[in-house]
C-alpha cells in the first residue's frame, strides 16, 4: 500500500514583510536564476577573452589546452546533471496522488514555475545570446571542425543545458502532479522533445557545412532543422494553458475557506 | 455518474465554475492568481526570445545584421515572412485561451530588445563590426499594427488580411527613418554605390563571400523606382498567406492541450 504523504505546506507566509516574503517564496527561482546567470555570464566572458586569441585553430596546441578541457567538462557536468536528477526524480517518484493535499499539489506547481523561471531566464538571457555569437563568428572565421568556441559554448553548453533541466523537469512533474501522474502531458512532451533534438539535429548541420569552409548558399536549408524544432515552442502555450487551468482551480478551492462575502 | 444540467454541464464543472467565480471577490485568492500570471508571463516572453531569435537568426538574419544588405526586394520580404510565421501560432493561442492580442507587440519588443544586446555583445564587442553597421531593424510598430488589427476586429480572418498585409507591407517605410542616411550616393573609384554598399565593401565578412549577399539580383533593371511599393504588395500578400497558415498551426497546436497513456 503506499505510504501517505504527511508533508504540510502553508500556502503564503503572510507574517513576513512584502518584500521578504517574495524573497523567501521565490528563493529557489532567485538562487537558480543566480547560478545560471553566472555561469552563463562566466563561459560568455571566457569565450570572450579565449575565443580569437586560442580558439582559431582546432589543431593548435592553445586550443587543446585552453578550449578541449571546457568541452569535456560540459559533457560531463551536463550528462551527470540529467542523469542523476532524472534518477532522483524517478525513484522517489509518489506513487499514490490520492494521498497528496490540495495545498501540497499547490505548492508543487509554484515549485515547477519556479523551475521554469529558471529555464526561461536560462533561455532569454544566455542561450539566445550564444545564437547569434555563433553567426557573428562565422562571419569572420574559417569553420575547421566543429569543435569552434562558439559551438562549445551554443551546442555543448547553453542549448543541451536547456534539455538537462526540462527532462528531470518533466519527470518531476508526471511524479509529483496529481493532474499529471499516470499519464503524459502531449504539449510538455513536445517542449522537451522539440530541445532535445536539437542536438541529433547539430551532426546534419555539420554535416552539410563538411562541404565546404566557408559559408555557402546551400548552408542556409542545412539550418532549417534548428527553425522546425524551435517551432516546438509554440507548445508552451497549450502548456501554459494546463498550468493555468489546474492552478486556478486548486487556487480557488484552497482558499475557498478565507471567502467572507460582502454583507 | 455526475448528472448533467440544462446547460449540459456535469455538475462538478458547474460546481468548479462557481466556485472560480467566488474566487474573484476573495482576495488572497486575487493575489496568489497576480502572482502566477506575473510568473507565467516572465516565463513565456523569456522562451520567446529564445524562439524569435533561433527563428530569425536562422531564416531572416543577414538581411538584419548588415545594413547593406536591407535592399529593396528582399529584406521587406523575408523579414515579415519570417516574423509572421513565428508570432501566429502564440497569436492564435492567446487570442483564443485568454482574448489577449497582444503577441505580435510581444515579440516584435522581444526582438528588438534580444537583437540590440547580441548586435552589440557579438556583433561590436565580440566580432567587431561597427555598430552602425550591424544594428537591427525595428518590427515594434508593425507588431502594434497587428495586435490593433485584431483588437478592432475581434476577428482573426479580419486580422489576417489587415493585420497580415500591413505588417508585410510596412516593412520599408516603418524604418525607413533609420536607414535614409545609407541610401545616400556615394562615387568610389569611379562607381556609383551608396553608403551601405561601401561599408559592406569596407569592413570584409572574411567567410562570407561578396557573391553570398543576396539583394537586388537582376541584369535588367526594368521597374526603376517602383521596385520598393512592388514589393512592398507582393510582400503584403505573403503577410496574408503565410499569417493565415500558420494561424492553422496554432489551431492544430492548441487543439493538442491533452494527455495521452502512451507516447506511442
Amino acid at each position: 500500500m503506499a505510504k501517505e504523504n504527511t508533508q504540510t505546506v502553508a500556502l503564503d507566509t503572510s507574517d513576513d514583510s512584502k518584500v521578504a516574503g517574495h524573497f523567501k517564496r521565490n528563493r529557489f527561482a532567485y538562487f537558480f536564476g543566480a547560478l545560471v546567470i553566472a555561469a552563463g555570464t562566466g563561459i560568455r566572458i571566457y569565450l570572450d577573452t579565449m575565443g580569437f586569441t586560442v580558439g582559431t585553430d582546432y589543431y593548435s596546441e592553445e586550443f587543446q589546452k585552453y578550449w578541449m578541457p571546457v568541452l569535456y567538462g560540459e559533457l560531463i557536468l551536463l550528462s551527470s546533471f540529467t542523469v542523476i536528477l532524472s534518477v532522483y526524480c524517478w525513484m522517489t517518484r509518489e506513487t499514490d496522488a490520492s494521498s497528496i493535499s490540495k495545498e501540497l499539489e499547490l505548492s508543487r506547481y509554484w515549485k515547477l514555475l519556479g523551475i521554469f523561471t529558471v529555464m526561461g531566464i536560462w533561455a532569454g538571457c544566455v542561450a539566445s545570446n550564444a545564437v547569434e555569437s555563433d553567426a557573428a563568428w562565422h562571419q569572420v572565421t574559417i569553420r575547421d571542425t566543429d569543435f569552434t568556441p562558439t559551438h562549445i559554448v551554443i551546442f555543448y553548453f547553453a542549448l543541451p543545458f536547456l534539455t538537462a533541466m526540462l527532462i528531470p523537469a518533466f519527470i518531476w512533474t508526471h511524479t509529483r502532479i496529481p493532474a499529471y501522474m499516470n499519464k503524459i502531458s502531449v504539449p510538455f512532451l513536445a517542449v522537451v522533445c522539440g530541445i532535445l533534438m536539437i542536438m541529433p539535429n547539430y551532426g546534419f548541420n555539420e554535416w552539410g557545412h563538411t562541404f565546404f569552409y566557408a559559408e555557402e548558399l546551400f548552408a542556409a536549408p542545412i539550418h532549417y532543422g534548428f527553425v522546425f524544432l524551435g517551432w516546438s515552442l509554440f507548445f508552451l502555450v497549450p502548456l501554459a494553458m494546463q498550468l493555468i487551468g489546474n492552478m486556478a482551480r486548486l487556487i480557488a478551492e484552497t482558499t475557498a475557506d478565507d471567502y467572507q462575502p460582502a454583507a | 455518474m455526475s448528472e448533467a444540467n440544462a446547460s449540459g454541464l456535469a455538475e462538478t464543472e458547474v460546481k468548479a465554475r462557481a466556485l472560480d467565480l467566488k474566487s474573484l471577490d476573495n482576495p488572497r485568492a486575487m493575489k496568489l492568481y497576480r502572482r502566477f500570471d506575473g510568473i507565467i508571463i516572465l516565463v513565456l516572453f523569456t522562451f520567446l526570445v529564445l524562439g524569435i531569435q533561433i527563428q530569425f537568426t536562422l531564416t531572416a538574419g543577414d538581411w538584419d545584421y548588415w545594413i547593406d544588405w536591407r535592399d529593396r526586394r528582399w529584406w521587406p520580404l523575408v523579414a515579415p515572412f519570417s516574423l509572421l510565421l513565428f508570432i501566429a501560432p502564440f497569436t492564435y493561442g492567446i487570442w483564443e485561451r485568454v482574448r489577449l492580442p497582444i503577441m505580435a507587440t510581444a515579440v516584435t519588443t522581444l526582438l528588438c530588445l534580444v537583437s540590440w544586446l547580441s548586435r552589440y555583445l557579438n556583433f561590436y564587442e565580440f566580432t567587431h563590426f561597427p555598430l552602425s553597421f550591424t544594428f537591427p531593424s525595428t518590427y515594434i510598430g508593425l507588431g502594434i499594427l497587428l495586435d490593433c488589427a485584431l483588437a478592432i476586429s475581434r476577428s482573426l480572418i479580419v486580422s489576417t488580411l489587415i493585420g497580415g498585409g500591413l505588417f508585410g507591407a510596412l516593412v520599408y517605410p516603418i524604418n525607413w527613418s533609420f536607414m535614409a542616411p545609407y541610401k545616400v550616393p556615394v562615387e568610389f573609384n569611379g562607381m556609383l554605390m551608396s553608403v551601405a554598399d561601401m561599408m559592406g565593401y569596407q569592413y570584409i565578412r572574411t567567410t562570407t563571400p561578396e557573391y553570398l549577399r543576396i539583394i537586388e539580383e537582376s541584369t535588367l533593371r526594368t521597374f526603376g523606382g517602383s521596385v520598393t511599393p512592388l514589393t512592398a504588395v507582393f510582400s503584403a500578400l505573403c503577410g496574408m498567406v503565410v499569417y493565415a497558415a500558420f494561424l492553422w498551426v496554432g489551431y492544430k497546436i492548441n487543439g493538442l492541450d491533452k494527455f495521452t497513456k502512451r507516447i506511442v
